[in-house]
C-alpha cells in the first residue's frame, strides 16, 4: 500500500513539474539549435525585456482566466493603455503623470469587461474579441494621421534609462506584482473564490460568493499588470504605435496555457504558470527567430505548440475523470 | 423451477489505479428473476454493470452473456448484444426533440431518400413511450421543456425499445417520484414475466426487498452474500453490507419534546418564479426540525432555494423575523446565519474539481480570514476540525472531492455549512444516493444540530426521513400546503401518501 502511495504522489508531482520540465527543454534544445547564441548577453538582455511585458499581463490573467473568463483582448488593452500613456507623456512630460494615465486607462477597461461579464448574458470570449479591435480601431482613430507616438525628443524631462536602470526597474516591478497576486491568490479569499467560481459557478453562488463583485475585481487585479506593462514599454521604447504590444494577446494566451494553467480556470489555477510560461513563450519566440524561420512559421510552430499543449493537458484531465 | 443463466461474471477484477473496486467477483443472473445489488457507495455495484454494459473494461476475469463469451468494448455493442442500462445521471442530449432523444444514432431507420422522416419517427417515439406505460408527452417537444423525471422516462423508453434481454437499473428510482418508480417497477415485472432478466441497484432497502427475488450484497469490491427472499430483511441486509450489526432504529427517539413558539423565518405568500411554488406561507420556528415534503414538482424544492435567497421571488416576501431582514440574496441570508445543502450535490453543492479542504472553506471566507489575509494554519484548522468531527473518509484535504465516494462528498458539503456554525439550515434531500452507515451519522447529526439549537428545515423525498425526524411535517401539492402533521409515534405513512397524491 505504501509502495503504491508513493507513485501516485510522484506522479502528482511531475504533473506540477511539467510547466517547469517544458521550459527547461526549450532552453536547451534552442541553445542547441543555436550553438548557444540563445545565451548570448545581448540576446539575454533582449529576451528579458520581452519577458516582462507577457509576465505582467500573464501574471494578472490569471485571475481573470482562473474565473473562467476566457479574455482575449488583453493585448488591445496593453495598447490602448500604452498609446494614452505615451501621448500623456508627451503633453505632461511626467512620468508620474504617465504611470497613472496607464492605469486608470486600463481600469477603465477593466471594469468595463467586469460590468459585461457579471451583467450581460453573452459568451464572454466573443465580447473579448470583439473588444479587442474596437480598441485598436480606437487607437487609430485617436493617433490620426500618426502612425507612431514619439517620446524621444519631445520630452526631455522623462529621462532615457540605461541597461543597468531598466533592468533595476523590470525586476522590481515584476518581482513586487507577482509578489501581490502570489499573495492575493493563495493567502486571501479572492483566490481562493476566484477558483471556485472558475470551477463551478453555480456552487460558488450558493457558498455566497458574490461573483459580480469577483468578475470586476478580478479584472482589476489584472488591469494593474497591463498597466504596468504599457508604462514599461513606454519608458523603454519610448515609441508607441499602432502596431506595439500586436502579439501580447496571443503570447499571454500561449504562455498562461505552457504554464501550467487550465484554460478554462478552475481550481487548477496557479499564479506561476503566468511568470513560467511568459519565460517559454520568450524563449521559444525567441530561439525560433534565432534559428532562422520567417515570422510566418514561427506563427505556425506557436499555433501548433498551443494545441498539443492543451491537448495533452485535457487527456489528462480526461483519464482523471473516469467513471468508477 | 428451472433456473435458466443468462449472464455469469467469474472472477470478475476491477482496479482504477491503487483502488481495488472490484476483487475477483463471482456473479450470476438468471432469467426470469430480479436480481437486487446493493452495497455502500464505492462498494462497487455500478462497476460491475457498467463492465457488463460495455461502459469500462475489467481488468481481469470472464464474462459470459446468453451462453457467449462477453466482452463488449463499447456501451453500443452492450445494448446490441441485449444489455439495457438505465443510470442515475441524466442521459438525454438537450437541444433536440423527444423523439430525436430516443432514436439518437438510429436517425437512418427512418429514412426516405435524402430525408429523415420526422413524422415517421415521432410515430415510433410515441409507441416507445406508450409501450412502458408514459403518456401525455409530445414526441416533437424539445426535451428541454421535460421536467426531470420526464426526461428520465425518455430515457427509459430509449433502453426499452431495444427490447434488451438483460436490464440494469442502476440507481435510477431515487431520481423519481412514486409515479414514475411504478413506471420501472412495471417494466421490471414484465421483464421477469417475459423470461428476460433484471438487475436492480438501490439504496432504498424496502424497495429492494418489495421487488427482487435475489439480492447480492457487496462491500469494499468483494461479495460478500447473496440472499433469497425469505433471508431478506432490513436488519441482516444492513449488517452485511456494513460489516458490523447496526440499530434497526437510526432516527432520533425522542417524542413529545417540546419546541420553541419563536418564530425565526417567516414565508409570505410566495410565488416562484418558476410558477412551481403559488402563493405560500408558512412559519419556521426556532429549535425545530421542519419536514416539507411532497411529489417531487409540488415546489418544495424551489422553496428551499427561494429560504436561501437564491432564486427571486415572483410575488410575496420571506423574512428572517429576529431581525426583520427579508431575504434577497444568499449574501442576506448567510449575514443572518443560512445555510443550504442543495438536493444536486455535484452539480450545486461542490467544487468536483477542487480539493476537500477548498470547498470546506467555501462559504467561510469572512470566518478564516483576518482582514484580507487567510493564513494556511487559519484554513488548515477549520478544515481539521470539520473532517475529524464528520469523520471524511480521505487520503487527505488536498484530494480532489470528485474522488471522494458520495457519502464522503456529502459530508464535506455538510462541513462546509457546520463550519459556519450556521443557526438555520435547509437541507435539500440531505442523503439522497448516500448509503446507510452515513445516512445514520447524518441523522445523528442532524438531531445534534435540533439539539444545539439550530433550526432546520429538512426538504425530502423520502417518507420515512421525515416522518423519523421532524416536529412537524408539511406536505406540499402542486405549489400549495396540503397538510400538516406533528411528531408522533402513531403517525402513519399511508394517511401522509393520501394527502400528497
Amino acid at each position: 500500500m505504501s509502495e503504491k502511495k508513493s507513485t501516485k504522489i510522484n506522479l502528482g508531482g511531475i504533473g506540477k513539474l511539467a510547466p517547469l520540465i517544458g521550459l527547461v527543454l526549450v532552453i536547451l534544445i534552442f541553445t542547441a539549435l543555436t550553438g548557444g547564441k540563445l545565451l548570448s548577453v545581448t540576446n539575454l538582455q533582449n529576451m528579458a525585456n520581452q519577458v516582462m511585458v507577457t509576465a505582467l499581463v500573464a501574471i494578472g490573467a490569471v485571475f481573470v482566466y482562473g474565473v473562467g473568463n476566457f479574455d482575449m483582448s488583453l493585448g488591445g488593452a496593453v495598447l490602448f493603455s500604452a498609446v494614452l500613456g505615451a501621448m500623456a507623456a508627451v503633453r505632461s512630460g511626467s512620468i508620474f503623470v504617465t504611470l497613472v494615465v496607464c492605469i486608470l486607462v486600463s481600469v477603465a477597461i477593466a471594469l468595463i469587461k467586469g460590468i459585461f461579464s457579471a451583467y450581460i448574458e453573452v459568451p464572454f470570449f466573443i465580447f473579448t474579441i470583439v473588444l479587442g479591435s474596437v480598441i485598436s480601431s480606437i487607437v487609430l482613430v485617436i493617433m490620426g494621421s500618426e502612425t507612431t507616438v514619439y517620446l524621444k525628443d519631445a520630452v526631455r524631462e522623462i529621462p532615457t534609462f540605461n541597461f543597468t536602470q531598466m533592468t533595476i526597474i523590470n525586476v522590481v516591478f515584476l518581482a513586487v506584482y507577482f509578489l501581490v497576486c502570489l499573495f492575493l491568490f493563495n493567502y486571501t479569499p479572492i483566490g481562493s473564490k476566484a477558483k471556485m467560481m472558475g470551477g463551478n459557478k453555480v456552487s460558488a453562488k450558493q457558498s455566497g460568493i458574490n461573483d459580480k463583485k469577483m468578475h470586476v475585481l478580478t479584472f482589476v487585479i489584472s488591469a494593474i499588470g497591463v498597466a504596468l506593462a504599457a508604462f514599461i514599454l513606454i519608458i523603454r521604447t519610448r515609441t508607441i504605435g499602432s502596431q506595439t504590444a500586436g502579439s501580447v494577446g496571443t503570447d499571454v494566451l500561449i504562455a498562461l496555457v505552457v504554464g501550467g494553467m487550465p484554460i478554462s480556470g478552475g481550481p487548477k489555477s496557479k499564479i506561476s504558470a503566468g511568470l513560467v510560461g511568459a519565460l517559454t513563450v520568450v524563449v521559444l519566440n525567441s530561439g525560433l527567430t534565432m534559428v532562422g524561420l520567417s515570422t510566418a512559421w514561427i506563427q505556425a510552430i506557436r499555433g501548433v505548440v498551443f494545441i498539443v499543449v492543451v491537448l495533452v493537458s485535457s487527456f489528462s484531465y480526461r483519464g482523471k475523470l473516469l467513471p468508477r | 423451477m428451472a433456473q435458466e443463466l443468462i449472464f455469469e461474471a467469474k472472477n470478475l477484477t476491477k482496479h482504477f489505479g491503487p483502488t481495488v473496486a472490484l476483487n475477483g467477483v463471482d456473479f450470476k443472473v438468471y432469467r426470469g428473476q430480479i436480481t437486487g445489488l446493493i452495497g455502500e457507495n464505492g462498494s462497487g455495484k455500478s462497476t460491475i454493470t457498467s463492465i457488463a454494459a460495455g461502459m469500462q473494461p475489467a481488468t481481469s476475469g470472464e464474462m459470459t452473456f446468453l451462453g457467449k463469451a462477453h466482452s463488449p468494448s463499447t456501451m453500443i455493442e452492450g445494448s446490441k448484444l441485449g444489455i439495457g442500462m438505465i443510470v442515475q445521471e441524466q442521459g438525454t442530449v438537450s437541444g433536440i426533440t423527444v423523439a430525436e432523444n430516443i432514436f439518437a444514432g438510429e436517425e437512418s431507420r427512418f429514412r426516405s431518400g435524402p430525408f429523415i422522416s420526422k413524422r415517421k419517427m415521432n410515430q415510433e417515439a410515441r409507441k416507445a413511450m406508450e409501450d412502458i406505460g408514459f403518456t401525455g408527452v409530445d414526441p416533437a417537444a424539445y426535451i428541454d421543456t421535460l421536467d426531470m423525471q420526464s426526461r428520465k422516462l425518455v430515457e427509459i423508453a430509449k433502453v426499452m425499445y431495444n427490447k434488451p434481454e438483460m436490464l440494469v437499473v442502476d440507481e435510477t428510482t431515487t431520481a423519481l417520484s412514486q409515479h414514475g418508480r411504478e413506471i420501472i417497477y412495471g417494466i421490471m415485472r414484465k421483464m421477469k414475466e417475459d423470461n428476460k432478466a433484471v438487475v436492480f441497484i438501490s439504496h432504498d432497502l424496502q424497495e429492494l426487498i418489495d421487488t427482487c427475488d435475489t439480492l447480492t450484497v457487496l462491500r469494499d469490491g468483494d461479495l460478500i452474500t447473496t440472499l433469497d427472499r425469505d433471508q431478506m430483511d432490513e436488519d441482516t441486509i444492513k449488517k452485511y453490507m456494513v460489516g458490523r450489526e447496526m440499530k434497526g432504529d437510526y432516527y432520533r427517539a425522542d417524542y413529545g419534546t417540546p419546541v420553541s413558539e419563536e418564530v425565526v423565518l417567516e414565508v409570505d405568500k410566495v410565488t416562484s418564479g418558476s410558477g412551481l411554488l403559488m402563493n405560500f406561507s408558512m412559519k419556521v420556528h426556532r429549535g425545530e426540525i421542519l419536514g416539507i415534503g411532497g411529489l417531487s414538482h409540488c415546489g418544495m424544492h424551489e422553496l428551499g432555494k427561494l429560504m436561501f435567497g437564491e432564486d427571486k421571488l415572483l410575488t410575496g416576501k420571506i423574512t428572517h423575523v429576529p431581525s426583520g431582514e427579508a431575504i434577497t440574496s444568499t449574501q442576506t441570508a448567510m449575514k443572518h446565519g443560512f445555510g443550504y445543502v442543495s438536493k444536486n450535490r455535484d452539480t450545486e453543492s461542490l467544487v468536483l474539481t477542487a480539493t476537500i479542504q477548498d470547498n470546506i472553506i467555501s462559504a467561510s471566507y469572512d470566518k478564516i480570514a483576518k482582514g484580507l489575509v487567510m493564513t494556511p494554519k487559519a484554513v488548515k484548522e477549520f478544515v481539521d476540525e470539520q473532517v475529524e468531527s464528520l469523520s471524511i473518509k480521505c487520503a487527505g484535504v488536498g484530494q480532489d472531492v470528485q474522488y471522494l465516494s458520495g457519502g464522503n462528498k456529502q459530508k464535506v458539503v455538510f462541513g462546509k455549512w457546520i463550519g459556519r456554525n450556521c443557526d438555520i439550515l435547509i437541507l435539500d434531500c440531505p442523503t439522497r444516493g448516500v448509503d446507510i452507515g452515513v445516512k445514520a451519522a447524518m441523522y445523528q447529526l442532524i438531531d445534534q444540530m435540533r439539539k444545539a439549537g439550530k433550526t432546520i428545515i429538512m426538504i425530502s423525498e423520502e417518507l420515512p426521513e421525515l416522518l423519523g425526524m421532524s416536529d412537524r411535517l408539511l406536505i406540499l401539492k402542486d405549489g400549495a400546503l396540503a397538510g400538516e402533521f406533528f411528531r408522533s409515534e402513531t403517525l402513519d405513512e399511508n394517511h401522509i401518501i393520501e394527502v400528497m397524491i
